[in-house]
């Protein structure tokens, strides 16, 4: 079925593309009367009826193969009401209406058959006919993976369009500039010769704009759908597109060896250097035309591939490369910047090298062994181990009941080695070759969520650490990689004080689900950019004379910007009933699911006291957060803890206006563990 | 006719015919969806009197301003879930609710005139 749908497509972009580049030769080719000529343009009319033939039917075996796809049931494909729901309702099926009503007009316009009696007749039709070529061609963006791009879409969907255009202006045209190149060397096409070569010259100035045109459009459009440089090595998207690249090299090279060589001879004496040289050229042409097909074939393959972007990474490599790393290691950045420095300038001696013919080898041999001894240099220092996984992204979002899930699952597996804290002094790890990893040290540079996952599911042999990848699910895998990462949060987070300091985010807040009562549950997520949330952890009786304190103080609270959100500890039981009737409670006060966001929250409530080594302590009764509007703990505070706190509103009032200054400078917090 | 003439006048009138077609029948789409959308607005704001089953959680009983606070489900076509005062028809209705109570209560009236008709605690 994919293979069908592939075919389709590959068929109706080849000759949408074909077209536009047929059509651009017939415009670039010069008046004649001779009649090789004029066989010629003859021809290529009848070709151009054939493709736009072919591109009609191609339209609707993919037009069938979508409904099928959108149905998901193979007999959809011949179902017209299926056809009707897909052309009403789908961007595909008012893109697919669009284009086709040009085709449409385009095969109206070469149907006519009327003879071009002037130059402005000749103008006319051919440009009308590019006109038509290309607004169908390009139209095929807004049907594609551009169409798709949030936020730019329309720009996305423009850049695409004109490598559409472009790469079919240029690949297009070498079928038929090849036939002309062929008629031409022959001693009967022999009156058409000049003519060819004033086409030929033509087509290779403009070539060279849109082969510019292709690459730059060509390499925006990846940035689009790849991304970066994880997704390019490491999805079935970013290969294909690497082989797309690659197969663009020989078709440069011949286009170069055309240009270079056999362009000057082409007007040379007929017999020995004139026609020889215009065979040669045409058969060179016809072999960057089939290498365009196979390019096009990649092409539809990569439009029916999940983009790179959206695609779960393999990361081919065991190592990988990260400026982060360098900036740990002692001496790291200085050798990273000289080296890279000294691998430049080699690279730049080769290109001049290969540019200039004088000192071409020692200026190549030079920086050859420059570019090597940069490498050498700036490479260790930037390397890191990377596993398969290293850049998959979790596919648990970063949530308090994943945390407490996690937290569950780690005191099960994981406490006794790497102890009960997290700080790799459990009883288990004692006789281990490597003592096990101490999980609060921040080493989020080194260390991707992937890396971790790829331990947890394969162990660390030389270290001892057995895999778990048989009796952890990944879901579980992934909670538990969540959990460090609030282990790890909460170790930097003790020393956080009430007071905000400005402009400096990092402790992102884990989602948890709002539910109060029957009313449906909302997501702490959902109050981004809404508000700031006051989020508060209280106990039962203890914590009773704050919360009378900020009932009364809500509505200030509310009209600074900031939502309270209450989470019970311990017995949540008839919580409402609990806070009592005066003064009346009004902000949401958990009540399904505190369990989980308390545990959570505990990670983050350790307070800067002496370093409790193996003692899990208890969280604390009362415990607030004050979170920024894109979802960062801002500021905390602890009940008892020295200097001031929040029980002086006017502190957290004070707290809340500094927060909503700011101008946020980053971009809201990924739901995902990086 | 010369080629380009022909030409020329075809694309004259299928711009002609885009631009009429807009004219005719483009804006009054736009137009229409307007209306829909004023239609809409206004049977909320200012409809005839309307009625809403929902639940909710007693916040607070204020017997002073006969209002209940609820943190409720979604009114539909009128307000999404939120903690939110009415106004009681009558004040034996809340008698016996407590604090924290789950209860299904009705919204009677023309936004923003309404008022709770009947209320009673939900089966737990």
């Amino acid at each position: 079925m994919t293979a069908f749908g592939v075919a389709v497509r590959w068929v109706h972009l080849a000759c949408g593309l074909g077209l536009v580049g047929l059509v651009t030769a017939l415009l670039l080719a010069g008046r004649s009367d001779r009649p090789t000529a004029l066989g010629w343009e003859a021809r290529m009319l009848r070709w151009a009826r054939g493709l736009v033939g072919l591109l009609l039917a191609s339209g609707i075996a993919a037009l069938a193969y979508q409904a099928a796809v959108v149905t998901g049931r193979a007999g959809a494909a011949l179902d017209p009401v299926a056809w009707m729901a897909l052309l009403g309702r789908s961007q595909f099926g008012t893109v697919w209406l669009v284009r086709h009503g040009l085709l449409l007009l385009l095969a109206a316009l070469l149907l006519l058959r009327e003879r071009e009696q002037s130059a402005a007749d000749r103008l006319a039709f051919r440009g009308q006919a590019w006109l038509l070529t290309a607004l169908g061609a390009g139209a095929m963006a807004w049907a594609g993976h551009a169409a798709a791009v949030e936020p730019r879409g329309l720009a996305a969907a423009l850049l695409d369009a004109l490598h559409l255009v472009a790469a079919g202006a240029w690949f297009g045209a070498l079928l038929p500039l090849a036939a002309l190149a062929r008629v031409a060397s022959t001693e009967a096409g022999a009156d058409a010769r000049p003519y060819a070569v004033l086409a030929v010259r033509g087509f290779s100035r403009l070539a060279l704009a849109l082969m510019l045109l292709v690459i730059v459009t060509g390499s925006a459009n990846a940035w689009f759908q790849v991304g970066s440089v994880p997704a390019l090595a490491g999805t079935l998207y970013g290969w294909l597109l690497l082989l797309k690249i690659a197969l663009l090299v020989p078709i440069l090279l011949l286009a170069r060896l055309n240009r270079g060589r056999l362009l000057p001879h082409l007007a040379g004496d007929g017999a020995t250097v004139g026609r020889p040289a215009m065979a040669r050229l045409g058969r060179f042409v016809a072999w960057e035309a089939a290498l365009a097909l196979l390019i096009l074939l990649l092409t539809a393959t990569l439009s029916l591939s999940p983009p790179a972007v959206h695609d779960s990474i393999r990361w081919p490599f065991a190592v990988r490369w990260s400026w982060e790393v360098a900036a740990q290691v002692p001496g790291g950045p200085p050798r990273v910047l000289i080296g890279t420095q000294v691998a430049f300038v080699g690279m730049l001696a080769m290109i001049v090298g290969l540019l200039v013919r004088s000192w071409r080898v020692v200026l190549v041999g030079a920086g050859g062994a420059a570019l090597a001894v940069g490498l050498w240099v700036a490479l260790p220092p930037l390397s890191v181990d990377a596993y398969p996984t290293t850049y998959r992204r979790p596919s648990v979002p970063y949530h308090a009941v994943s945390v407490a899930s996690g937290a569950a699952l780690y005191h099960a597996h994981c406490a006794t080695c790497h102890g009960p804290m997290g700080r790799g002094d459990g009883a288990g790890g004692a006789g281990l070759l490597r003592p096990p990893a101490d999980l609060t040290a921040p080493h989020t540079a080194e260390h991707t969520a992937g890396d971790m996952f790829w331990w947890l599911t394969h162990g660390i042999p030389a270290g001892g650490m057995p895999p778990f990848g048989g009796a952890l699910g990944e879901e579980e895998r992934w909670d538990l990689i969540n959990f460090i990462r609030t282990l790890s949060a909460g170790e930097r987070a003790r020393q956080m004080t009430p007071l905000v300091q400005p402009n400096r985010p990092w402790l992102v807040a884990p989602d948890f689900t709002i539910a109060v009562g029957p009313a449906p549950p909302r997501n702490l997520k959902e109050l981004r950019e809404r508000f700031m949330v006051h989020l508060v952890f209280f106990t039962l009786p203890e914590s009773r004379p704050r919360l009378v304190q900020l009932a009364l103080a809500y509505n200030t609270l509310q009209a600074t910007g900031a939502e309270v959100i209450a989470v019970p500890r311990g017995d949540g039981e008839h919580i409402i009933r609990r806070l009592g009737a005066r003064p009346p409670v009004l902000f949401p006060v958990i009540t399904d699911g505190a369990a989980e966001i308390v545990t959570s929250y505990a990670l983050l409530s350790r307070a800067l006291g002496p370093r409790e080594l193996s003692a899990r302590p208890g969280p604390p009764p009362h415990v607030e957060f004050l979170l920024d509007r894109q979802g960062y703990a801002r500021a905390r505070w602890l009940p008892g803890a020295p200097g001031r706190g929040w029980d002086d509103l006017q502190l957290l009032v004070d707290q809340i206006l500094a927060l909503e200054k700011e101008t946020p400078s980053g971009p809201a917090p990924d739901e995902h563990v990086h | 006719m010369r080629l380009w003439r022909v030409i020329l006048l075809v694309n004259l009138a299928l711009g002609v015919g885009l631009l009429f077609g807009y004219l005719a029948w483009g804006r009054e789409a736009v137009r229409l969806g307007q209306e829909l959308e004023q239609a809409r607005r206004q049977q909320v704001v200012a409809g005839s009197q309307r009625t809403w089953h929902s639940r909710g959680v007693v916040r607070a009983v204020l017997p002073e301003l006969n209002v209940v606070v609820l943190t409720h489900e979604d009114l539909a076509g009128y307000m999404g879930s939120m903690t939110m005062g009415f106004r009681v028809h009558d004040p034996k209705l809340y008698e016996g609710l407590d604090i924290g109570d789950t209860v299904r209560f009705t919204l009677t009236g023309a936004p923003p005139n309404v008022e709770i008709t009947a209320i009673a605690k939900d089966a737990p």
